[in-house]
């Protein structure tokens, strides 16, 4: 009786490993949101046009019929930058159809940004006041879904998309949703 | 000459502050409880009512223009739960799946006393036993007990 009750904590302290080390191993950034949205339909979003570009409203993507992308991005987000010419690969060079939400952004610096480094998006809206993100569950810029052929949301990835989530994680998951 | 620049640098800077306090102001106690209920996404350990971070004034603004619409207080949850989790709720809700995390904490409270009464009672210095003194033993007790007592 005695020796059960002395070796308590060791039981305990090895419960507590185990939970860190999930922790440890998962590498899981527990600030990173999970998406309620996994699996759902997309929701209504009412953006509005930029200049010349072709309006993206949830009717075109439906239309598509193929797996697409959706971007959330800013002139003033320095990270959107970074993932600007990953990007322009993706709509380039593996034909993805990109939609793009212009994130409480100026209507001048927004198309210069596409003027000046090229244009990625097959659509695009702008979401003046950020309430229509708030729709997608975007807590910050930029952010990228993935939509499935039927206008599910199948993926959602937080911060920019680097080379190594391109073809790591992005590009596969198209691949496999085709 | 300086003094008046700093007048100056004074007065402005004070302009700049209230020019960066772009706040939704609670002005009834349902906007209020509900920006303390709810995360901010931004600076997570902070409520809304803490934040000022834009998301959590776009937020807040929400939650006014849907408390203006008549909603209640639980259909703002609820529609803020859809969208970014039960992660902006501060409390969580009491579900099957957060059991551990309500009762978790009254669990080690009970198996606190239970391991300290166990100690307690396994402790010699605690038993409570009459101890019977043969009369030689006690002539030897008294002994020691003056010996100590005149040092």
């Amino acid at each position: 009786m005695k020796k059960i009750y002395s070796s308590l904590p060791l039981v305990f302290f090895f419960i507590l490993t185990i939970f860190f080390f999930r922790q440890l191993i998962l590498k899981e950034d527990p600030s990173e949101l999970p998406s309620v949205l996994i699996d759902k339909s997309l929701p209504i979003i009412k953006l509005e046009k930029l200049a010349e570009y072709k309006l993206f409203n949830r009717e075109n993507l439906l239309l598509l019929k193929e797996p697409s992308l959706i971007n959330v991005w800013s002139s003033w987000c320095a990270p959107c930058k970074i993932e600007h010419e990953f990007l322009l690969a993706m709509s380039a060079e593996y034909n993805i159809k990109i939609f793009g939400i212009n994130y409480k952004d100026d209507k001048k610096d927004a198309i210069n940004v596409l003027k000046s480094s090229g244009n990625p998006f097959y659509a695009i809206g702008r979401d003046e006041d950020g309430i229509q993100s708030i729709n997608l569950g975007v807590y910050g810029v930029p952010e990228t879904f993935i939509i499935d052929a039927n206008g599910n949301i199948r993926y959602r990835h937080v911060g920019p998309i680097l080379e190594y989530d391109m073809k790591n994680t992005i590009l596969p998951i198209l691949n496999s949703i085709k | 000459m300086k003094l008046i620049t700093l007048t100056l640098f004074f007065i402005f800077s004070s302009i700049a502050l209230t020019h960066s306090q772009v706040s939704y102001k609670a002005d009834n106690t349902e906007a209020y409880e509900l920006y303390e209920e709810l995360r901010c996404l931004v600076c997570q350990n902070q409520s809304l009512l803490d934040s000022d971070a834009p998301l959590a004034l776009d937020l807040k603004k929400l939650v006014l223009d849907k408390l203006e619409e008549g909603k209640s207080k639980e259909e703002i949850k609820l529609f803020l739960v859809e969208r970014y989790g039960e992660f902006i709720l501060l409390k969580p809700t009491f579900t099957i799946k957060n059991i551990l995390l309500w009762v978790g904490p009254l669990i080690f409270v009970i198996f606190g006393f239970f391991t300290t009464f166990i100690f307690l009672r396994k402790n010699p210095l605690t038993k409570e036993e009459n101890v019977n003194l043969t009369n030689i033993e006690k002539e030897r007790l008294k002994k020691i007990i003056d010996r100590e007592l005149k040092e």
